[in-house]
């Protein structure tokens, strides 16, 4: 109750457009400032200074004290101008498998001097520090662990300093509702996709392993390395790719009918290993899916469109 | 619940730092602790440094705790006490050393740092000279500089990237520290009683003299008090400071009498040459303040006894600097009333000790008509056959003055004074010793009387029935020089720096020193004595008499908001952007006005041309100023350039582009 009160009255103080529009600069009415526990405990060390001083009437610990405590204020100063208009961009939100740990991009630049310490970080997670140096891009990424398969967004990030002394917090919001796609894990155990998930193709039935040498063929961008022909290369034949019998003849579709298992994810798991298997092959494959189905192809591209598909999938039912 | 992860920020280089800012705000206490003090917290302090660049374990438990009531219990017995400035300073020292040993966090890092700010502090309750607040000046640089090393979180900071930052804090913080140094209100006494042995026992005289101290007291270089003349100054062989009177004799050692009873200056049978000055006294633990022979007029939180010794009331020691306002009459005479009580007192001697001495005495009275031939006769004995040194021969313990008199022959004031003393009680003519000091040094710069122990004194009083009481000064006798230009003059100069002024013919190194002085003399007027009335008195200086805390509180906040104004000023203009190229600033504004006209505004991928080539086609009626002005502006911004007339006619032209 009083939490979320509290939740309520921050989300009104800090509010913020959101998603907010790149570049953020971070305008003095963006940055808050309050003294860190270090702070206070500072704060109490003067008053004790202050108070000897008086006491044993110490004009040199009198001047020891007002030194602190201006220096205090002046640190004050610097911090919240450590932070001051400080400019934010998205940064890379590279996918992931689950199980692996993502990261949440943002790139921070300054307009004028080094701003040491930088730190951001997600609510109640490990901040993660940077020092931004004058006409370069900071690029800080945000480590989180990826347990599950699906859209993972990162939610308000909390850009922070303390430097130069630790007296006082600086910190400013920010929103640019970064989200990072997170693969299926890839089930191993899966094998190789299977033989009658071909049953769309006309032709035989080639398992991935004894596809036969067919021909070569000039290269196309997206061929895997161990398709190129490295040997015709040394000839100086030009860059040409080899090209087998299963992959001439034959479209693979990887259907999530054939990945039999009573889990959804477990199911995701496998299609998603087929995916990676058949495109390490260079072999072209479709992928089918209740809803919807990608015609074969090959390519990074592709792998990528099947993955996200696989990634972004709802299932309405359990399977069979 | 959240753990809390290992501190990654206490690296070594960082608490390194942190070590070698503790030994050096420690070090002037370890120099006035007892030895094994020093050793202690020496060893603690390479022991956590080694902890740190070796990665070793820390200690346990167990031997922390053993150490920790190990120096509590060996403090107390070195003090014999835990409270008090000496084993209470001694102790933080000891217990700063075995925190840094456990400092295992970020939080305990900083509570160290803040207990070396306690540690500079503490140096200030032994000495507030200006060496010492430079150095200590700088310990705070140091430690503000670990403090920015801590914080520079995922990178280690050099020399430079640390001193830098601490320095501009504490730079920009220089004008608020003034402000609130000047302004902020001074209390009058300590908040609650001080520990007795707060301020070191100084140097200085003491309530009795026997042969030795006085010596022992000339060997140093310390500062008993500062005058400055309203007037012309004095000639140098009148400047007696008086000081503790000494009247009761054992036959070695001359103390103060019991007979306290007030004298005052309106008895004076004669009173010409008044003189006034200002006396700054330094602390020296004892009750009397010092004057000119004979004082005028007593001031204010002071009282004269009888004898002319001036004092605080109270028998309250001097503890502080202390300032007060004195007139004195160099043309005197007083005392002829005196009652028979105290001249019974300043006859009095032990008949069995000194023997020779008191034989002697009698002889002149007997071979003498009157008083004035005793001394005459006295006089030429000092004159004759003794050697005024620093250095003298030991004396015996049970007839001092009679070894100095006939064996020795070489001795010091208190010598001369004490057995010329001695011999007058003998030819029963009351007299009793004078302690203070004589003469002292002019510094040319400022004008100011610096007398210091060096010039400690010791005279005779003798009275005369008609005449009252009168300064008779053995020493003068056999070293005329002492009297006429002081001590070193007539030992020649001891010490060091006194040895290579005497040595300097163009007399820079004098004029180094006379500087210095003058200057450590603003820095104890000004910073080191500010109080509550130093603060009344700048301001009713400055226009603002009888000025309260109130006012005083008004004007930091105002000096607060300035100063802090000023500093985010300075701060943010540097992070102004630069103002835009003339060109560039001209043809924001052209586009400007055609976004204004409906024109699609420019994309950040859009070259000026391309633009160009899309305004020409969609807005046709445009096209020749658009042509005009994109030429102008590509080749003063990317082409040879423009001069400053051309950029004014680029200006130009865009203010007069009026699309529809």
């Amino acid at each position: 109750m009083f939490a979320d009160l509290r939740q309520s009255i921050s989300d009104w103080i800090f509010r913020a457009a959101v998603p907010e529009t790149p570049p953020v600069t971070l305008v003095q009415r963006r940055i808050f400032i309050l003294p860190t526990r270090q702070g206070y405990t500072f704060g109490f060390t003067t008053l004790i200074l202050l108070v000897a001083s008086i006491n044993y009437a110490l004009s040199l610990g009198f001047i020891l004290t007002f030194l602190l405590m201006s220096m205090a204020g002046v640190a004050m100063l610097h911090t919240w101008r450590n932070l001051a208009h400080l400019k934010l961009r998205p940064g890379r939100c590279d996918p992931v498998f689950a199980g692996e740990t993502a990261h949440f991009g943002v790139t921070v630049e300054t307009p004028s001097l080094t701003r040491f310490a930088i730190a951001v970080r997600r609510k109640d997670e490990e901040p993660v520090y940077a020092d931004v140096v004058q006409s370069e891009i900071a690029a800080i990424a945000l480590p989180v662990a990826a347990s599950r398969r699906g859209v993972m967004s990162c939610g308000r990030l909390e850009i922070f300093t303390r430097y130069p002394v630790g007296l006082f917090h600086a910190w400013s919001y920010v929103d640019f509702n970064l989200q990072v796609i997170v693969y299926p894990r890839p089930d191993t155990a899966a094998g190789t996709p299977p033989a009658q998930s071909r049953s769309a193709s006309e032709e035989g039935i080639p398992v991935a392993g004894d596809e036969e040498f067919h021909m070569l063929r000039p290269y196309r961008p997206g061929d895997a390395p161990k398709l190129i022909a490295w040997k015709a290369l040394a000839r100086e034949q030009g860059l040409l790719s080899k090209e087998f019998s299963a992959m001439a003849s034959s479209e693979l579709w990887i259907d999530y009918e054939e990945a039999r298992s009573s889990n959804l994810e477990q199911r995701l798991s496998m299609l998603c290993h087929w995916v990676l298997t058949a495109d390490r092959f260079g072999q072209s494959y479709g992928l089918r899916l209740p809803a919807a189905a990608i015609p074969p192809s090959r390519g990074d591209a592709h792998r990528t469109r099947c993955l996200e598909a696989l990634a972004l999938f709802q299932g309405s039912g359990a399977g069979p | 619940m959240r753990s809390v992860p290992a501190s990654p920020h206490l690296d070594v280089r960082n608490v390194m730092w942190l070590l070698a800012a503790m030994v050096f705000v420690v070090a002037p206490h370890l120099l006035r602790m007892p030895y094994w003090i020093a050793v202690f917290f020496l060893a603690i302090v390479a022991w956590r440094g080694w902890v740190a660049w070796a990665a070793m374990h820390f200690p346990g438990r167990f031997v922390t705790t053993t150490l920790t009531i190990a120096a509590a219990i060996a403090t107390f017995f070195t003090y014999n006490r835990i409270v008090g400035r000496e084993a209470g300073v001694a102790l933080l020292v000891v217990m700063s050393a075995l925190k840094l040993l456990e400092m295992k966090t970020q939080r305990e890092v900083t509570l160290s740092i803040y207990l070396g700010f306690f540690l500079v502090l503490t140096n200030f309750l032994f000495s507030q000279t200006i060496p010492l607040g430079i150095y200590m000046l700088v310990c705070v640089w140091i430690f503000i500089g670990t403090m920015v090393g801590f914080n520079r979180i995922g990178s280690s900071p050099t020399l430079i990237e640390r001193m830098r930052p601490a320095g501009a804090l504490l730079a920009q913080a220089l004008p608020l520290m003034v402000a609130f140094f000047i302004l902020f209100p001074r209390a009058a006494g300590p908040l609650w009683a001080l520990p007795t042995d707060t301020r070191s026992a100084t140097s200085g005289l003491s309530d009795s003299m026997a042969p030795g101290n006085i010596s022992n007291l000339i060997k140093s270089d310390a500062i008993a008090f500062r005058v400055q003349f309203a007037g012309d100054r004095p000639a140098y062989s009148t400047l007696y400071w008086r000081g503790p009177v000494l009247t009761q004799f054992d036959g070695v050692t001359w103390s103060l009498s019991p007979d306290k009873s007030l004298g005052y200056p309106s008895t004076y049978a004669r009173a010409l040459k008044p003189t006034s000055y200002t006396v700054t006294l330094e602390p020296h633990n004892k009750t009397w303040l010092f004057a000119l022979d004979v004082p005028a007029l007593v001031p204010p939180d002071s009282l004269l006894l009888h004898d002319l010794q001036l004092r605080t009331p109270d028998q309250r020691p001097v503890r502080d600097r202390k300032r007060y306002e004195m007139t004195s009459y160099l043309d005197y005479r007083y005392g002829a009333s005196t009652p028979r009580g105290p001249l019974r007192e300043a006859l009095r001697f032990d008949e069995t000790r000194n023997p020779r001495t008191i034989a002697l005495g009698r002889r002149w009275a007997r071979e003498s008509g009157n008083t004035r031939e005793v001394l005459q006769k006295a006089f030429q004995y000092f004159n004759r056959e003794f050697t005024y040194t620093l250095e003298p021969p030991p004396l015996d313990s049970r007839d001092p003055y009679d070894s100095f008199l006939f064996e020795t022959k070489q001795g010091f004031c208190e010598h001369y004074a004490g057995s010329f003393a001695l011999a007058m009680r003998a030819a029963e003519i009351p007299a009793r010793i004078v302690t203070g000091y004589q003469g002292g040094e002019i510094n040319p710069l400022n004008n100011e009387l610096v007398v210091r122990q060096a010039d400690a004194h010791a005279w005779v009083e003798i009275w005369l029935p008609d005449q009252g009481w009168l300064r008779v000064d053995p020493t003068a006798a056999v070293s005329p020089l002492r009297i006429e230009s002081g001590v070193n003059a007539a030992l020649g100069p001891i010490g060091v720096l006194p040895r290579l002024i005497a040595a300097d013919p163009l007399g820079v190194l004098a004029g180094i020193r006379d500087a210095w002085r003058a200057m450590n003399s603003q820095w104890d007027a000004w910073v080191v004595g500010y109080s509550m009335d130093r603060q009344r008195q700048l301001f009713s200086e400055l226009g603002f008499p009888g000025i309260d805390w109130r006012a005083l509180g008004l004007w930091l906040m105002v000096a607060t908001f300035a100063v802090g104004a000023a500093i985010s000023i300075g701060l943010l203009v540097r992070d102004r952007p630069r103002r835009d190229e003339p060109s560039l600033a001209a043809w924001n504004r052209f586009c400007a006005k055609l976004a204004a006209a409906g024109v699609a505004p420019r994309a950040p991928h859009e070259g000026p041309l391309d633009f160009l080539r899309r305004v020409e086609s969609s807005r046709s009626e445009l096209a020749a100023a658009a042509h005009d002005i994109t030429q102008r502006y590509v080749q003063a911004r990317y082409g040879a350039g423009a001069t400053r007339e051309e950029l004014r006619e680029l200006a130009r032209r865009v203010r007069e582009f009026r699309p529809a």
